[in-house]
């Protein structure tokens, strides 16, 4: 009797999959000011850049939103004071775009303090700072195969006891261009002063390329990274709650830090 | 506000007085046939004087009545209603009911019929029953009944989203229920993420739920008493119910070990989609593009055992033990996560005499979740707990002149075990481990009094003084609770009430559903009580020759230190989780009208509710008040069962919600991130809950079909749930569209997920 019962199941459920549960609607949305969004990463040893955009309702044309008539200025430690010239550029070599751009060579070492100002013409200003970063190496990179022949990888490094640490891991394969393959972004809360591993799963071949980015970060950088992760997840989850974003710039949305990083490839061998 | 309602309870009182005429105390118990079980909550009346009560926990009444010849009548759900005719002079006199089983189920409802004018004599107000047997004939989803959710058909109680059995109480979130299953607390009430209760239908007798008004012997949440009984085992013969159903099968024996002495019953129900999803597996194994479907089952425990020592003394132990168990197994990975509530009550029942009585109970329940992670060497485990022990023991003392008192007490052993952590490999080059062990106390202490002053006024009132403590800090506070009921005429009663209410453990939860990791956490130094207070006005009339009543209730409820969680709040794993908490203030008003026909073929009710529920933190919104995401501002429910013939009834079930308010981004930026990454749409969100979600409706429909089994009973439940296909928005985002050549982005696009739509089912249940 019971066996018999159960085949009733199958074909339903054959149904309940075959439902489409989804479909578009229209949501009236209130209008929306945009803001200054701006993306400034200070990377020792390299030329000083930025990327001034604006924020556009949710529902608008996908076009750049440049903005011309922004100024943008950075402060050095010392006190210098460098205009970056508006002249949008897309850098084939990393990909990345920039609408901001100076010859200056970003030459600040741990401790010290850049700051970051934006104004334009409608009267809007936004400013931040970001202190440098010491770097945090890696200490080692070891993996391991499994009888599938698939290796998986971890990395380790040692946490400074001493003060509040925040670190992005980045395991690219082969190259940078490909997106990653691995992004973890954590505090040294429940590892203060340890030697810290990532790990894997069995994720890898032998002969794999993999490029392992370890980037010692600022505090505001790993909250607005999370803030950033939160609100792309609350659209679309329905167990998520609403996020909204912790700019490290005041004025308007964005990104103000420096990046200091310790970068290892390895290929994987048996 | 204590103020104005003392002043109200005098007013009524000196109005009343001269209704006062010569009485006397007429007092019995009721109880089954069957079993000479004690029928609690059993309703005991003389209709034409419109007074009536109902029995306590021990299946005893009290009532007043004038001298005269009067018909007492007594009702029970499931029974056949019992009439004695008796005389009243003089003194005092005893008379006990004794009834049988109604012999047809279907006819069950019809029994109700003197329930009505009862409810309009009851002081009690804000309270919705409903019985397993009333909720089996329902319309229900995948054809599991579930009594929760039935519940959430009538006014004031809500759903917190599609198939959810979270109970959303006048503004009140799903965690300030207080759930109690044979008179132990449920911590968390729900299986496979909140879409089913973990009430089998066959384990469980009624369910009563308080809205507000809450009687002094309640304490420890805020907005609902959520009580559920089980069924007691017979005195007669072994006997089994159980069913088949779509997703589960469920199993009920119960009977006499010692004839008189002591019965037991036991149920059990399990799901069984593993069983097909494990074949499936199989089935494709070593195909490389199929990806196995995890494993899910859970399964629920209910047992009782009911020992008579004597005339005056009745020992039981009781217990529920459920678990949901999901799991994902391959050769290098094994994940494991499961979760559950384990509870078990000893209680004592003591008669020291006719009007006094006692019942002490010892209490373990708890509920915990386990995650289990192992990758190759490695070994993850999270565990969070929550235990408490209970010692409890109430009185019911008939004082006589129309009072009947309770007191009691409670004690509770609070154990919280939050997020521990443990992370290891078997080689021990890794270990680290994080988690936190708290210990709470909370204790309360009540007394109140159910007065009848004359047969238009009753009061009842009463005080609860409770505390907590924790890690050094301790919490007091008295909670004052009131309601009365003026009888206006023979069919029209007034009534108000107010309770001040408590809670000292609170959940922490940032979703709008019930996750099994939704910890719990004590009051402590940083961590304050929430409080609420709720007032509500209510008048009842009888009409269509008692037949029909309508009732309609106003309540204003607001709420103190309510918690909610920064954004991005990280409550899975952190060991500083005060943090994340942020606190706040809630109110919620609303109108509740509710018409119900209990006797005749048709039956039903029919449920308006008109509400605001708002909610208020520093660190959301910008400060400003925000709707609550189930602050539905209409919600109507229509419920009709109708008996065609002896073995065919059809039922229907009709809801309408305004959609709940939800929070979507307004505006976007464009993030490029770090060399190596791919750019990204970043939402920007702004106000909190300003945008509605479209309205909820559905229909779901139902047949009852009796089956002539050779042996005992049996019958067919057909239910459709959604039959009109209704896409009920469950969430919606907003979607990156991009070209399907060059990757580049053309639009935007707003998308609605549904979860159920149209879903036949149908159940075989039987009992011999």
């Amino acid at each position: 009797m019971r066996k018999r019962f159960l085949y009733f199941l199958l074909p339903l459920l054959v149904a309940l999959a075959s439902c489409d549960l989804e479909k578009d609607i229209d949501v009236d949305l209130p209008d929306h000011e945009p803001q200054l969004v701006v993306e400034c990463y200070l990377e020792p040893g390299r030329t000083i850049r930025a990327s001034v955009l604006e924020s556009s309702a949710y529902f608008d044309e996908p076009v750049p939103p440049l903005v011309p008539d922004a100024e943008v200025y950075i402060t050095t430690h010392e006190g210098k004071r460098i205009q970056l010239n508006y002249k949008p550029v897309l850098v084939s070599s990393n990909g990345r775009f920039y609408t901001h751009t100076s010859t200056e060579i970003m030459t600040g070492a741990p401790g010290q303090t850049y700051y970051l100002e934006v104004v334009d013409g409608k009267g809007r200003k936004l400013t931040g700072y970001t202190k440098i970063q010491p770097k945090v190496p890696i200490d080692e990179i070891e993996w391991k195969f499994n009888d599938k022949d698939k290796a998986y990888l971890l990395t380790s490094f040692y946490d400074n006891g001493s003060t509040d640490n925040y670190y992005r891991y980045l395991t690219h394969i082969d190259s940078l261009s490909a997106g990653s393959d691995r992004d973890l972004l954590t505090s040294d809360e429940l590892t203060n002063g340890k030697r810290v591993s990532y790990g894997s799963a069995y994720d890898y071949e032998e002969g794999d390329t993999l490029i392992v980015t370890l980037y010692h970060i600022e505090k505001q950088y790993y909250e607005f990274l999370s803030s950033i992760s939160d609100a792309k997840s609350a659209n679309g989850n329905p167990f998520s709650q609403p996020s909204k974003i912790k700019s490290s710039v005041e004025g308007g949305i964005g990104i103000f830090t420096n990046l200091v990083h310790d970068q290892k490839t390895v290929v994987l061998t048996k | 506000m204590r103020i104005y309602h003392t002043t109200i309870l005098l007013l009524l009182l000196l109005v009343a007085l001269p209704a006062w005429a010569q009485r006397q105390v007429v007092q019995g118990y009721v109880r089954a046939g069957t079993n000479n079980e004690a029928l609690i909550g059993a309703t005991v009346s003389a209709p034409e004087t419109g007074i009536g009560t109902i029995t306590n926990e021990n299946g005893y009444y009290t009532l007043s009545l004038p001298e005269g010849e009067h018909t007492l009548q007594a009702t029970y759900v499931g029974y056949a209603t019992t009439s004695r005719t008796i005389v009243v002079a003089g003194t005092g006199q005893n008379v006990s009911f004794i009834l049988e089983p109604a012999s047809n189920e279907l006819k069950v409802v019809e029994i109700q019929a003197s329930s009505l004018q009862q409810k309009l004599n009851d002081t009690r107000m804000s309270v919705e029953s409903l019985s397993s047997r009333e909720a089996k004939l329902l319309p229900a989803l995948f054809g599991e009944v579930d009594l929760v959710k039935t519940l959430q058909l009538k006014p004031g109680i809500q759903s917190g989203g599609e198939g959810t059995s979270g109970l959303y109480v006048r503004g009140g979130g799903p965690d300030q229920n207080l759930v109690l299953l044979d008179d132990a607390m449920i911590y968390n009430p729900s299986h496979l993420f909140g879409f089913f209760s973990v009430f089998n239908p066959d384990a469980v007798r009624s369910v009563e739920l308080y809205k507000g008004g809450f009687p002094a012997q309640f304490g420890g949440r805020l907005s609902s008493v959520v009580d559920v009984k089980m069924n007691k085992g017979n005195n007669e013969r072994i006997q089994a119910n159980g069913g088949l159903g779509l997703i589960s099968s469920r199993l009920t024996v119960d009977g006499p070990i010692i004839k008189d002495k002591l019965n037991f019953t036991v149920s059990g129900r399990r799901t069984y989609v593993d069983i097909f999803t494990r074949q499936l597996n199989r089935i494709k194994e070593g195909d490389k593009e199929y990806n196995p479907i995890p494993d899910y089952y859970f399964y629920d425990l209910n047992g009782s055992l009911n020992y008579t020592l004597s005339d005056k003394d009745q020992l039981s132990l009781s217990g529920y033990f459920g678990r949901d168990f999901f799991g994902f197994n391959d050769s290098d990975f094994r994940f494991g996560f499961d979760w559950g509530n384990t509870m078990g009550n000893l209680n004592w029942r003591h008669k020291f005499n006719d009007n006094l009585y006692a019942s002490t109970s010892l209490i373990s329940t708890g509920y915990k979740y386990n995650i289990t992670n192992k990758i190759d060497i490695f070994t993850f485990k999270l565990t969070s707990e929550v235990q408490d022990y209970t010692f409890k023991t109430d009185f019911d003392w008939f004082v006589g002149n129309g009072h009947s008192l309770k007191f009691g007490a409670q004690a509770t052993h609070h154990g919280f075990t939050v997020g521990r952590l443990n992370f290891e490999s078997a080689d021990s080059t890794l270990s680290f481990g994080a988690g936190n062990i708290y210990q709470g106390s909370e204790f309360g202490l009540y007394a109140s009094d159910d007065f009848v002053l004359s047969p238009m006024i009753s009061l009842n009132y009463g005080l609860r003084l409770s505390g907590f403590n924790s890690n050094g800090k301790t919490y007091t506070a008295l909670e004052p609770r009131a309601a009365a009921k003026y009888t206006l005429n023979e069919t029209t009663s007034l009534k108000a009430s107010y309770a001040s209410m408590m809670q000292y453990v609170h959940l922490l939860t940032n979703s709008g559903a019930s996750l099994p990791t939704d910890i719990w956490y004590p009051s402590n130094e940083n961590v304050e009580p929430q409080r609420s207070q709720q007032a509500a006005l209510g008048v009842s009339h009888l009409f269509g020759k008692g037949k029909y009543l309508v009732t309609n209730e106003v309540y204003y409820k607001w709420m103190q230190n309510q918690i909610d969680f920064r954004d991005g709040a990280n409550l899975f794993v952190n060991d500083s989780l005060e943090n994340e908490f942020l606190f706040g203030k809630g109110d919620s008003y609303g109108n509740e009208l509710y018409l119900e026909k209990v006797s005749g073929k048709t039956t039903g009710w029919l449920g308006y509710t008109l509400s605001w529920t708002y909610r208020k933190f520093d660190g959301i919104n910008d400060g400003k008040r925000f709707p609550a995401r189930y602050d539905r501002r209409h919600d109507i429910s229509l419920v009709l069962m109708h008996r065609l013939n002896k073995r065919l009834s059809l039922t229907g079930a009709f809801v309408y919600g305004t959609g709940n308010a939800y929070s979507v981004p307004v505006a976007r930026f464009a993030f490029q991130d770090v060399e190596g990454k791919d750019p990204t749409i970043v939402p920007i969100y702004e106000d909190r809950n300003a945008y509605r979600l479209a309205a909820y409706h559905r229909l779901d429909l139902g047949a009852v079909l009796k089956l002539k089994p050779k042996r005992g009973e049996a019958d067919l439940t057909f239910s459709v749930y959604n039959i009109y296909n209704r896409r009920n928005p469950y969430f919606i985002y907003f979607e990156q569209q991009k070209d399907i050549n060059d990757e580049l982005t053309i639009g935007f696009q707003a998308k609605q997920v549904s979860l159920f739509p149209v879903i036949p089912s149908v159940t075989y249940n039987f009992r011999f």
